[in-house]
């Protein structure tokens, strides 16, 4: 089963021609009749608390429908592993993001100025911004009174210290004094974003007590349940719709907002729409890329095995949890890395701060952890005198290795992708002084989780695929009427999609964690092999032959060996009902060793890990610290492929966005916790004129315990080793390390200069 | 204060109302009801609003609709003839330059008024000509390939 790109067939997304054209509706695009336009009153301080709100002047206002708080709402607090939020700030604001107030109004200019004359007053609180200081005795705490919110027994609740989480394998200490070379690296990532294009929207209508929520959301089911949770309504009250979703790289995770809307909406008495402005998409939402701090330490013998790993990781949460808690356990797996180390002893401190919270961004914590660890690793390389491929040669987990909790690993082809990338970016070649080549491994869990489908043939012979699944872009959702339609000897254009619609399809975990295909595609093609059953026994009672000598092709059930006795799928489906159901069996996550680690919160050991090797072609303009990517080789096992197209995409966008990371995209934080940057004229992006070449090749290796005909996850591994590969062919052009995320060309001329003088 | 306008977008000629601080794309979502040009930034930084004026791209976001009275606009739903996709359009959904779709209209805008000045660009001329359009799903790869493919199907 395979959506077929080549031999000159072509794969056209069935949302494309709607997307080509500009018919197609984003939420922003979407408006109802008596529609009011909401606004924010967000925190004037990044932690202070609140002695007064008064609205009076805002509601007076003309064209104000009405202006709503906390005290409006149910008094409940929301979050993942810990529930430290409300939907409006209650009592303490924590970060400059915090929504205070909500305001719907006839037109948008209205609800911005009554935003403006709500009057907050406040105390001021020390802000804590510094999350490696929010471990300090005397550090400000950012939740003091947080041992009374409800919260996942492996979240420590120390202090600041959010969760904290640790990966042991054997005596550390001991195999680290016995190594015949000890390397110690320290590095540090700034915070970065998601940016998709499309900024946020949402828009609330109510009908009675149930609510239909239109939301620019990857995660249609987890708005639903924090719209229900927060303001105290059942589920089945509330529908979230996602109309086109403009991208969301982790970005649109989590319930964002939806909530907010809907109070204001049933306040208003009217439909209420939300749109983020460019701005708003920075500061406000609950979901960016963490800044870590990470110290490694490694011990080998000569010949170039790992014996020991110590790594002591830091991370920034930020002011609330959100779906982020697991953030540091996750850290902690990237700082071992696919190798295969003898002893290990790795602990991850995830922080609160007075700054906007962090949350999933595609492959979370992976990227900046890669970009430390594997420029350790060439650093452990150069003091052994081996080339940091040969080490990675010869310390790669592969079939039957023990991972860092001694998870045992099934076939996997992390070394081939590493010949292959080293291949095809031509590893051995000379280059110019001011070029190089680096080379940087990585990996990533898949997520095995539940989901649900049906399919419905009609009269007619056409069939509609009700999934849970949800559209970010990628195409995978697009790709399964190819796959129905192959199941069940009929073609991609006899499907529709009914998708991103809770009211329509069961309980999915929605466009995160590289699972559409993994999870989703499984339930659908249940649910077709469900309806292929009923076919068949429909058709062999009226063939009067056993279904064992039946098979489905041309739209028809037919004899095996006598084509011309067949009944149609039309025929059937129009003389009775044909509708399927599936799940499948979620594929069991591996067990290990994991008795020795603290805060485990199902990151311990990685099912259908996907493996990639990126080496990256740059050049280095030593005078101004400028870098070039000039070639990316990806070399990806992400088990078999089963959407060249889709898949390949998934890495040329991934890789562009690592491009990014590495070079110029970092959240700039003052002294107060405000972000210095939240535009496109100072985050920068990556262009199309400075996007690299880039060359993929596929190790398609059939992952056992995985996801459909031995597929993996897609989508987030493309941007784990990007930046690591680009920051080891900078070291080697300047032969000095940069030690802070992004390498702006500020910090590269800094180690440039460093090396000159 | 309004004041009237005459916008003639995609062929067809809109009588409008509109403040003078309007800005050309908020007259063609809000007023006129064509919402194919996409709000990314407001800043002129992203290129999802493009539209053409006079043949030219401008970025619809920074531009006021009262300057485009009377001038010749075009949007992403002016492209396409009838039902027939235009080969920029067909080609960008066959090399998969279309992911999430946010960032196709201005891109479609940028790489039709290329074509036009250049029917046959080299890569670089691509790549230039589409740097003030944003994506951040595909990478570029497939938007750029598909932009050459057009050249060569159409030239």
């Amino acid at each position: 089963m395979a959506v077929d790109t080549s031999a000159g067939t072509t794969f056209i997304r069935p949302d494309g021609r709607e997307k080509v054209t500009g018919a197609g509706r984003y939420t922003a695009d979407l408006a109802s009749t008596g529609m009011a336009h909401a606004a924010f009153r967000y925190a004037d301080h990044p932690h202070a608390r609140i002695l007064r709100i008064d609205t009076t002047k805002a509601r007076a206002l003309a064209g104000v429908v009405t202006v709503i708080t906390q005290d409006d709402l149910p008094d409940v607090r929301f979050g993942g592993l810990v529930q430290d939020r409300t939907l409006f700030a209650k009592d303490v604001v924590r970060f400059e993001g915090e929504i205070v107030a909500g305001v719907a109004a006839l037109t948008e200019a209205a609800a911005a100025e009554a935003a403006r004359m709500i009057e907050v007053e406040y105390e001021p609180l020390p802000a804590l911004t510094d999350f490696v200081a929010a471990m300090d005795a005397d550090a400000p705490l950012v939740h003091a009174d947080w041992a009374s919110y409800e919260r996942d027994e492996q979240m420590v609740a120390d202090g600041n210290t959010i969760s904290y989480a640790t990966i042991v394998k054997g005596d550390a200490d001991a195999a680290m004094a016995a190594a015949d070379v000890v390397v110690k690296s320290r590095y540090e990532s700034d915070a970065s974003q998601g940016v998709p294009i499309e900024p946020r929207a949402v828009l609330a209508e109510w009908r009675g007590d149930q609510v239909t929520i239109w939301s620019s959301t990857q995660v249609p089911y987890a708005a639903r349940s924090g719209v229900a949770q927060t303001l105290q309504i059942p589920e089945a009250n509330v529908r979230v719709v996602v109309p086109l979703l403009g991208g969301g790289f982790g970005a649109k995770c989590d319930l964002h907002f939806e909530a907010q809307v809907a109070a204001l909406a049933r306040a208003a008495r009217r439909p209420v729409r939300l749109v983020f402005s460019r701005e708003e998409e920075f500061r406000a939402i609950a979901q960016r890329r963490e800044g870590i701090v990470m110290e490694f330490e490694t011990g080998a013998t000569r010949d170039g095995r790992l014996v020991a790993r110590r790594a002591r990781l830091v991370l920034d949460k930020g002011a609330y949890c959100g779906e982020g808690g697991f953030l540091g356990q996750m850290a902690a797996m990237h700082a071992c890395g696919p190798y295969v180390i003898d002893a290990i002893s790795v602990e991850s401190f995830l922080n609160y701060s007075n700054r906007q919270p962090s949350g999933s961004v595609r492959a979370p914590t992976a990227p900046q952890v890669c970009w430390g660890l594997e420029q350790h690793m060439d650093e452990v390389a150069r003091e052994l005198g081996i080339d940091p491929v040969e080490l990675r040669r010869r310390t790669l987990i592969e079939k039957g290795a023990e991972g860092p909790t001694r998870q045992v690993f099934d076939e996997i082809g992390v070394k081939q992708t590493l010949e292959r990338a080293v291949e095809m970016i031509g590893y051995e070649r000379d280059l110019p002084e001011d070029e190089a080549i680096g080379v940087a491994v990585g990996w990533w869990p898949s997520g095995p989780a539940p989901s649900g489908a049906y399919i419905h043939l009609n009269g007619d012979g056409s069939g509609t695929i009700v999934t849970g699944a949800q559209e970010n872009g990628s195409g995978a959702v697009m790709a399964m009427p190819a796959f129905v339609a192959e199941e069940l000897g009929m073609e991609p254009e006899n499907f529709t999609l009914l998708y991103q619609d809770t009211a329509a399809a069961n309980w999915d975990m929605g466009s995160c964690g590289s699972q559409t295909t993994f999870n989703s595609g499984r339930a659908i093609l249940a649910a077709a092999t469900d309806v292929r059953g009923q076919l068949l026994d429909a058709a062999a009672a009226e063939l009067e032959v056993d279904r064992e000598d039946l098979e489905l092709a041309e739209g028809r059930v037919r004899v095996k060996g006598s084509p011309d006795r067949s009944v149609s799928i039309a025929d059937i489906a129009g003389a009775g009902t044909i509708h399927g159901k599936g799940s499948g069996d979620v594929p069991e996550v591996p067990t290990g060793d994991t008795g020795g680690c603290v805060g485990r919160l199902g990151s311990e050991t990685f099912a259908a890990p996907q493996l990639i090797t990126q080496a990256a072609h740059v050049k280095v303009d030593r005078a101004t610290g400028v870098v070039r990517v000039l070639k990316v080789a990806a070399a990806h096992d992400s088990g078999i492929i089963l959407n060249r197209m889709g898949a390949d995409g998934q890495v040329t966008g991934g890789v562009v966005m690592g491009v990014g990371l590495a070079l110029s995209e970092g959240t700039v934080f003052d002294d107060d916790g405000r972000q210095r940057n939240p535009h496109l004229l100072d985050y920068k992006l990556v262009t199309c004129s400075d996007a690299p070449e880039i060359e993929i090749d596929w190790v398609q290796i059939p992952a056992e315990n995985a996801g459909p005909r031995g597929s993996k996850g897609v989508g987030e591994p493309p941007q784990v080793p990007t930046a690591a590969a680009i920051a080891n062919a900078v070291a080697k052009v300047l032969g000095r390390r940069v030690r802070q995320l992004p390498m702006t060309p500020e910090r590269v001329w800094a180690a440039s200069a460093e090396v000159a003088s | 204060m309004s004041v009237p306008a005459t916008l003639h977008v995609n062929g067809a000629v809109y009588e409008v109302e509109l403040d003078p601080h309007t800005s050309l794309l908020d007259a063609a979502r809000d007023v006129i009801g064509l919402t194919g040009s996409k709000e990314g930034c407001d800043d002129s930084e992203c290129g999802a609003c493009m539209m053409l004026l006079d043949g030219k791209p401008v970025n619809s976001c920074s531009y006021l609709a009262l300057q485009a009275d009377g001038r010749d606009v075009t949007t992403v739903e002016g492209l396409a003839k009838g039902d027939e996709l235009t080969p920029l359009q067909r080609a960008l959904l066959e090399h998969g330059g279309v992911q999430c779709g946010f960032c196709t209209p201005g891109m479609l805008i940028s790489a039709t008024a290329l074509l036009r000045g250049n029917p046959d660009p080299s890569e670089e001329d691509v790549r230039i000509a589409l740097s003030g359009n944003l994506c951040r799903c595909t990478g570029y790869d497939g938007i750029v390939r598909a932009v050459r493919s057009a050249a060569r199907s159409s030239g």
